[in-house]
């Protein structure tokens, strides 16, 4: 299954979830009723009395109807924040980009590779600090918002290698949609696990009342109801439970799988695994909002229930040991004891070494690990990239080793100096509006004014300064890094995103011709920094055919066709390539000249392109790189400017390795 | 029957907008005190440069020992005061604790540049020009950190005085933030010495 079906998959659950949801409810709302009808019927010694009384029952069902509302829509408002919401649910303290502490800086460094290897923007980390078990989370609505927690325990006690693995793990989910799925299946469970809560609370009231003095018949009465009421809940919890089981258990298998895919060592998730078999607490959450949040970690977060046969049929994951018999067939069930505090000293002592040693990114280094595969070299500007328009599609969403490897070259072919800024707030800042200015040193003059005017004075100098090291920074590593300023980015606060926002539409209106390239890098910061500081649900599937935006395909196509080829016959030629990948989709079709291709329809073209559904999306992808690839000469500035477009259509496309076609 | 159902319906709906009241307040805090971060991972680095800087001038400052000495004072102040404000971010105490070492160490360094102008030689030394560079970028890195921390703490101070906010402030615990403000240093820069040996 590729990331399109994947998606599909996704939407699909989606709407069973909602089903099993109904079903719950109903069932709730008869068995509160009944806990009320009994529990008042044998209170008031009336025993002739109607068990069936319609008018309770309306009232019972609509408080009932009520609260589970109530709950659910709380919690779907809570967790509009996405990502970071979560996170701080789960009381999660976000880790600074440029942060000095090693075993930080380590785990900083497997996710930025991780996210370069698979053409997604950095994400935000957050540390459990509280939580001595080894587990793992992703979290958000898109891209955008995406975020990666992780336990102290697996911040101190895992390896690099095993880290990795954890991080592959969680970014398959990211990669797959299911963490849209994960959060509104939270969300609309909590209105279910409310029932719970509040005959906890009533439970509670009451025996602080009734201690001091003998039971009397209404406080008797609400404890008796509070108990119902955490039976009740527990039904609540049972079925929030098996309705996560069945929409998501499987994906943990898919998860582990798809680890071992990305970085091609079966042994770092097998030891990630293992350590938690190992370790006294395990995977186990202890944050009261585990129960919450369970079915989004990469390990059973929860306590083992009473009954072991309840376990397998409510566990949000599959067994451990399970697990690792998929990953490493031969293993025979030792789980080796781990004492925490001796490995915590190792991977400390590991993570300064790796410091030391200018590990700053790549492999750990692992005698079974084969070399990595990257050039050694950037390629020049004018270098071809083979791109198989009928399958490049299909490279959306994943990534191998050999990704991963090219992401570690590339960080350590990096500047240091560069490295280091683009970690700071001003600096991503200052690399930012590098990135923008244009090659022309006239034109260049006048954005550093416009610069100066516009943004603080150290962040103007540190532009200055970068300027010639950017100018020099080959195509293929401005994508990227874009990629790695947005961590930092998301830490302005919002005065300084609005100053920060307002410089860069300065920059490039003062650039007067500004390329397609610089849009649509614009275009990708943008896009993925604004939700961070103005929430906003992601855009729902609207289009299920291209045919309602057979306009915005068109000019899609005919900006891609007039940016690759000179003359206009050449690029009447491209677009009948690409619109050839659509001839299936009833969209109609025309090259618009170039004159009517403006950067601005652009714009809104692709943010309407963004609603297609995931199968239309796919296609779309085809016909860019059939139109892109028409000459059979891809610069490397053309398939930078794919993995734009996908950006832009929520497609995360992995680097194109030099030299190599995709397949 | 039905006058119960509604008063229970509107009882809900009370208590869940009053926890979204209480759920803004706890994240615009949290903002505050993950920007305060922030400034503890750039100050950290200021103050790592500085015994770095005080070694290199010794080797030409053999005469000046109370500044140097003062400097190193000032540093380890700032220092214990960023711990205890880290633990306590926005506790106008701790932040004004904080303000008033960050003023010394800046006063100090003041009269240690100044001073080091009569010494060419060290103004020549490589590290001495890496090491102040790195302080200066640092400084700004600072600042910038402090402007972002100083904008948080308001949009959790506004948010706590409007009203209804703050009647759910003052019963839950919610303190108000203290700005991380510059205090004017506490000696002005002396003018350079000139001196004719």
């Amino acid at each position: 299954m590729n990331f399109f079906e994947r998606q599909e998959e996704a939407r699909r659950s989606t709407r069973r979830l909602v089903l099993l949801f109904l079903l719950a409810v109903v069932l709730i709302v008869a068995a509160v009723y009944l806990a009320v009808a009994l529990v008042f019927t044998w209170a008031a010694e009336d025993r002739a009395a109607d068990v069936w009384n319609p008018m309770v029952f309306a009232g019972v069902a609509a408080v009932t109807l009520a609260v589970i509302a109530a709950g659910t829509l709380y919690k779907v408002i809570a967790l509009r924040g996405g990502g970071p919401a979560v996170a701080r649910l789960l009381g999660g303290r976000p880790l600074p980009p440029n942060t000095r502490d090693f075993k930080e800086r380590r785990l900083l460094n497997v996710v930025e590779e991780m996210a370069l290897a698979s053409g997604m923007p950095v994400p935000s980390v957050f540390v459990l600090d509280q939580e001595p078990g080894i587990n793992a989370f992703a979290a958000g609505f898109s891209s955008a918002d995406t975020v990666i927690g992780v336990t102290r325990g697996c911040l101190d006690l895992l390896s690099r290698d095993e880290l990795q693995g954890v991080i592959a793990h969680e970014f398959s989910h990211a990669l797959n949609g299911d963490m849209r799925l994960n959060l509104r299946l939270m969300g609309l469970l909590h209105g279910i696990l409310v029932i719970a809560m509040i005959g906890y609370w009533l439970l509670r009231s009451q025996s602080g009342r009734s201690s001091g003095r003998g039971k009397k018949g209404g406080g008797g009465q609400v404890a008796l109801l509070g108990v119902a009421f955490m039976a009740i809940g527990w039904i609540g919890v049972f079925f929030g439970r098996l309705i996560k089981s069945a929409v998501s258990r499987q994906r943990e298998f898919l998860g582990d799988a798809s680890a071992v895919q990305f970085t091609r060592n079966p042994s770092s998730i097998a030891g990630a695994l293992k350590k938690i078999g190992g370790l006294p607490a395990g995977s186990r959450i202890a944050n009261s909002h585990a129960e919450e949040a369970s079915h989004l970690f990469f390990g059973n977060a929860m306590a083992k229930a009473f009954v072991a046969q309840l376990d397998d049929l409510m566990a949000t994951h599959p067994p451990l040991a399970e697990r690792i018999k998929r990953i490493e067939p031969g293993f025979d069930g030792e789980l080796p004891a781990v004492d925490a505090e001796a490995t915590s000293k190792l991977q400390l002592a590991a993570a300064e070494g790796e410091a030391a040693a200018g590990i700053v990114a790549g492999l750990a280094p692992a005698a079974a690990r084969p070399a990595p595969v990257a050039a050694p070299r950037p390629p020049s500007p004018a270098a071809s990239v083979d791109i198989d328009a009928g399958r490049v599609a299909d490279s959306v969403g994943t990534l191998d080793q050999a990704h991963l490897a090219h992401a570690a070259s590339f960080m350590e072919r990096l500047p240091a100096a560069l490295r280091d800024t683009v970690r700071e707030p001003s600096g991503a800042c200052a690399v930012v509006f590098g990135l923008l200015l244009d090659r022309d040193p006239a034109l260049r003059r006048a954005q550093l004014d416009e610069l100066r005017r516009a943004a603080d004075a150290p962040v103007h100098a540190e532009t200055v300064k970068l300027s010639a090291t950017l100018e020099a920074c080959p195509t293929e590593a401005r994508l990227s890094l874009i990629d790695l300023a947005l961590p930092a980015l998301r830490r302005l606060s919002e005065p300084q995103h609005r100053v920060f926002r307002s410089a860069v539409e300065r920059l490039i209106a003062a650039d007067a011709k500004i390329s397609l390239f610089e849009f649509t890098l614009q275009r990708v910061l943008l896009r993925h920094l604004e939700p961070h500081f103005h929430p906003a649900p992601p855009p729902a599937v609207a289009y299920g055919s291209l045919r309602a935006v057979s306009r915005q395909a068109s000019l899609l196509l005919s900006i891609l066709a007039h940016a690759g080829q000179a003359q206009p016959e050449r690029a009447t030629q491209a677009f009948a390539a690409g619109a050839r990948h659509l001839a299936d989709t009833r969209a109609v079709l025309s090259l618009l000249p170039f004159e009517q291709c403006g950067l601005a329809e652009l714009d809104r073209a692709l943010a309407e392109l963004a609603k297609a559904s995931p199968a239309m999306k796919r296609k779309l992808l085809g016909a860019c790189a059939a139109a892109i690839a028409f000459d059979k000469r891809v610069t490397i500035q053309e398939a930078e400017l794919l993995r734009a477009v996908a950006d832009s259509l929520d497609c995360p496309m992995p680097p194109f390795l030099p030299g190599q076609s995709v397949a | 029957m039905t006058g119960l159902v509604i008063v229970l319906v509107v009882a809900v709906v009370l208590i869940a907008w009053l926890v979204g009241i209480y759920n803004r307040l706890v994240r615009l805090r949290n903002q505050f005190k993950n920007a305060f971060s922030q400034i503890d991972v750039q100050l950290k680095r200021r103050y790592d440069l500085i015994p770095n800087l005080v070694e290199t001038a010794r080797g030409y400052m053999k005469h000046e020992r109370e500044t140097l000495e003062a400097v190193i004072a000032a540093r380890n102040k700032a220092q214990a005061a960023v711990q205890q404000a880290a633990a306590r971010p926005g506790d106008p105490a701790a932040m004004q604790g904080l303000q008033g070492a960050e003023a010394g160490l800046t006063g100090a360094l003041g009269r240690f540049f100044a001073l080091a102008e009569s010494y060419p030689d060290l103004k020549a030394n490589q590290n001495m020009m890496q090491l102040s560079e790195e302080l200066t970028s640092t400084e700004n890195k600072v600042a910038f950190s402090r402007q972002a921390y100083n904008d948080a703490v308001m949009g959790y101070n506004t948010a706590r005085e409007t009203f209804p906010n703050v009647i759910i402030a003052n019963t839950m615990g919610f303190t108000p933030a203290q700005l991380f403000e510059l205090e004017a240093p506490a000696v002005e820069r002396a003018a350079p010495k000139v001196s004719f040996t």
